[in-house]
């Protein structure tokens, strides 16, 4: 995807790569656009990066453009680096960058960004317009600088953009790799200040870094969050990615292959930061990568003395400076990844790496904030970060803690990349062919499906051999139903249960907290536990209860009172598992049920918006009570009669009609009073949808009613109900936050009530 | 026959034991007390036998319906005979749904209705 400039003014700045050439972040780059629009003026915008994702060309991309449009917003962007050791010298850096950029901005010339300047040079080159208020700045400067107070400094540089006077443009301010900020020695803590700063309104601004550690930045420098949006930075997608590859490689001269490049993507699984860092090193090195070995023998090669190797030691530099404490460092975290268990509590990190319980935290934030560990502040966890990360690890276990001959350990390295490379292409391909089940199961959302799907006995008695449009057209005549929940949360079972690991990969085995018809009650929760079981054939009943007997046991460990088990597999179950399934109330599909499933999931509108503006559709708004039923079932009944309904549907609409508006009225506690109608007219149907605010009846959602249970006038109150579902073809409650919403069809072709 | 007004809109007379109580366009809640309100009075006044005339009723609620249940009971506590004359089609569906029919005779008009209620008088008890 290329993000390319529409202004022929467009000129490159700070970018490192022309436009065509940035890809994959299109809408990460608008956004930021957008940032620099007059109604974002004195916010923030947190851009929130998952580690290696990349930020700094999308800053800088940004900076370009915005310097082309010549509007009043000056761009100004800043990246902290490894280079400052202290935050005077990096807030100073800032100072100078501020005013360097300021000043090409307002003379339109590009160059002097680039330009090496002392800040007497910069005086002599603003515009006169600007010279009064810079010359003032530079001598508060000037005499903060030889004073003692660090931290008076630091804010003054920080908060030089502030004094532009008004009318000689209005600031943006974007930093880069705030995460750097943490690590300045000095009296001062650079990142706290930043947020100081600039996170309590007044600037615009745009900081980016590492996820975990702005938010965690933002609350400690106690932000105005009102004032603060949030952006969240991924990985590409295997199509940017690839398209990313492809840009980079001919811009660095690389030649690549096909299926290289598709290992690259999934090696580094998607990383703008490490693609480009290992493209840069096949130039460097001159290498051609065409095939899996060419690929993992440089790969290795970097990870032994390239960028990645640099990438990763300084980050555990950082992490940990000392050097014995390192070694140690490497042995526990390697020794956690690969161990049984890998989650350990943080009195047992704490002898293992003989460090006080404040060099530990201080260790383990580190860590968290990059993303190397989980830690919860009890127990921390080590399976975690990127391939490259965990080759690393193996590496320097093997050659600094066991210290094993180097040959050994980079041949044992290429071995076991380029044996991995095949595995993991295969698992991607597998992926890419196969519908995704936690995109499926993400968007449950109390659609009707037909209860077939759930069934696999039933499915492969019915539509086992049938063609295709058959199978669909078939389903579209089904008339058992099953209202899929609502899903609230999804996870892979692994992140319940670490021992799940050894029995499914991640994303094929799934728990999923979802609430039935959207209503958020105890009685309405159930854990859906998922698996889509590995089998070239049906599955037979002993691996059917296998899978069963490790779900339930899942749901027993979790304490889940209500949960329905899912079992999936390629080619189905024999007939014994689809009983003993079917006995123990767990559903079970084929991977043809799912793919049905999940098109007409995709098919199915969820809550459909209303259009007012449609044609076929009539909205109106009563208020309760004065019997203002019969406005909403004479609007009924004058729209029914538009369509083809005998007299007798007509009457049978507008009871129902009456009855849904009375239900509202009696049940909701209405704050509003209001009673809000929505009549759509379909080909061969009319749907009518009654909603209110207020309170949930708890008698609604059940199709249970009173009537014959009791001769208690009151007790016959709830009637409404099964009147209405006597009365038209398909009711339903849909999902809304507050009150309730029932939607009502009539169809034409109906003969009976 | 006597004219009879409840004093709340709801129009009555009756004829010798027999008290005609006419339903409005919608029975409703409102409407379906005032109709219970009445027929109590006229069982209060020594009514032997009630006939609810609906040939106005155009629409019935299920409020309205449980209201005539009640006045169903009512009547049968003081021994009294019901029968509701000049019901709609959609009515007596409507009715026939909600097991109102099992309790009341239906008559075609209010003629029939008051005949239905002596032919009642002239049976026998059967204990």
């Amino acid at each position: 995807m290329s993000t390319g400039s529409s202004s022929e003014n467009f000129r490159r700045v700070l970018g490192r790569v022309a436009p065509p050439d940035f890809v994959g972040r299109t809408d990460e780059l608008q956004r930021i656009m957008a940032h620099a629009e007059p109604t974002n003026a004195g916010r923030g915008l947190l851009l929130l990066m998952e580690p290696s994702a990349g930020v700094s060309e999308l800053l800088r991309q940004a900076y370009d453009r915005i310097f082309s449009q010549r509007t009043e917003v000056i761009p100004i962007y800043f990246a902290f680096t490894r280079n400052e050791t202290t935050a005077v010298s990096a807030a100073i850096e800032f100072l100078n960058t501020f005013l360097q950029q300021y000043i090409a901005y307002r003379r339109d010339e590009p160059s002097v960004s680039h330009a090496t300047l002392t800040l007497q040079e910069l005086l002599e080159l603003a515009l006169p317009a600007d010279h009064e208020w810079i010359e003032q700045l530079v001598d508060s400067y000037t005499r903060l600088r030889f004073s003692n107070d660090d931290k008076a400094l630091v804010r003054f540089c920080l908060g030089a953009p502030q004094r532009i006077p008004p009318g000689r443009g209005r600031a943006l301010i974007m930093l880069d790799g705030a995460q750097l900020a943490e690590y300045l020695n000095g009296t001062v803590v650079l990142g706290s200040e930043v947020l100081r700063v600039f996170g309590r309104g007044g600037f615009t601004f745009v900081l980016a870094g590492l996820r975990r550690q702005i938010l965690e930045a933002a609350h400690d420098a106690e932000c105005n969050f009102e004032l603060l949006d949030m952006l969240r930075l991924r990985q590409l997608d295997a199509k940017d990615a690839t398209l990313l590859i492809e840009h980079v490689a001919q811009r660095q001269q690389v030649t690549t292959s096909e299926a290289a490049r598709d290992l690259l993507v999934q090696q580094f699984a998607g990383s703008p930061f490490f693609i480009s860092i290992f493209l840069q090193a096949a130039r460097e090195k001159r290498v051609a990568l065409n095939s899996y070995l060419d690929c993992e023998r440089l790969y290795v090669d970097e990870l032994f003395g390239g960028h990645l190797h640099r990438h990763f030691a300084d980050l555990v530099e950082e992490i940990s400076p000392r050097l014995e404490a390192r070694h140690l460092l490497i042995r526990l975290l390697w020794e956690a990844a690969v161990g049984e268990d890998q989650i350990s509590s943080f009195e047992v990190w704490r002898k293992r790496l003989h460090m006080s319980t404040g060099e530990l935290e201080e260790v383990l934030h580190r860590l968290h904030v990059h993303e190397f560990v989980n830690w919860d502040g009890t127990t921390v966890e080590a399976a975690t970060g990127p391939q490259a990360w965990k080759d690393y690890l193996k590496i320097r276990y093997r050659l600094d803690v066991l210290g094993e001959p180097r040959a050994l350990v980079v041949a044992d390295a290429l071995a076991d990349a380029l044996k991995r490379a095949p595995h993991t292409m295969a698992r991607h391909y597998k992926q890419s062919a196969r519908v995704s089940l936690r995109e499926l199961v993400s968007a449950f959302n109390c659609q009707r499906v037909p209860s077939v799907l759930f069934d696999y006995g039933s499915f492969s008695r019915k539509y086992k051999g049938l063609e295709p449009d058959r199978v669909n057209s078939d389903l579209d005549a089904e008339t058992e139903f099953f209202k899929l929940p609502q899903t609230v949360h999804l996870a892979s079972c692994v992140a319940f249960n670490s021992d799940m690991r050894q029995v499914c990969e991640d994303e094929r085995c799934l728990v999923a907290h979802t609430f039935e018809e959207g209503t958020y009650s105890d009685a309405q929760e159930v854990v859906w536990l998922i698996a889509d079981v590995e089998s070239k054939l049906e599955v037979d009943i002993e691996e059917a209860r296998v899978w069963y007997e490790r779900l339930e046991s899942l749901a027993a460990s979790l304490s889940f009172s209500r949960f329905q088990v899912w079992l999936i597999a390629n080619e189905g179950f024999s007939d014994e598992a689809g009983s003993l399934l079917s006995r123990r109330k767990a559903f079970a599909s084929s991977r043809q049920q799912l793919e049905l499933l999940a098109s007409r999931i995709s098919e199915t509108p969820v809550n459909p918006v209303v259009h007012s503006g449609e044609a076929n559709e009539f909205l109106m708004v009563v208020p309760m009570g004065e019997d203002n039923e019969l406005i909403a079932a004479n609007t009924a009944e004058q729209i029914a009669k538009r369509l083809t309904f005998r007299p007798e549907a007509i009457n049978q609409i507008k009871t129902a009609v009456v009855e849904a508006c009375i239900n509202a009225f009696e049940h909701s506690f209405s704050p509003d009073r209001k009673i809000y109608q929505r009549f759509r007219v379909e080909s061969d149907r009319l749907v009518v949808t009654i909603s209110s605010r207020g309170v949930v009846p708890t008698n609604l959602n059940g199709a249970s009613s009173r009537p014959d249970t009791s001769e208690a006038a009151e007790e016959r109150r709830g009637w409404g109900l099964k009147l209405i579902r006597t009365l038209m073809d398909e009711v339903e409650f849909e999902r809304v936050d507050e009150g309730t919403s029932l939607r009502m069809t009539k169809y034409i072709r109906d003969t009976s009530s | 026959m006597d004219k009879a007004t409840s004093g709340s809109l709801v129009r009555s007379h009756c004829v010798g034991t027999t008290a005609v109580v006419y339903a409005s366009d919608y029975l409703n809640k409102l409407t379906g007390e005032k109709i219970e309100r009445e027929c109590r009075r006229q069982l209060d006044c020594g009514c032997r036998a009630l006939v609810i005339d609906f040939s106005d009723t155009k629409l019935v609620n299920s409020i309205g319906v449980s209201i005539l249940l009640g006045i169903i009971d009512v009547a049968e506590k003081s021994g009294a005979r019901i029968v509701f004359s000049e019901v709609n089609n959609q009515t007596v569906q409507l009715f026939e749904m909600l097991g109102l029919t099992r309790h009341v005779a239906l008559a075609k008009d209010e003629r029939e209705a008051l005949h239905t209620i002596s032919g009642f008088e002239t049976s026998p008890t059967v204990n």
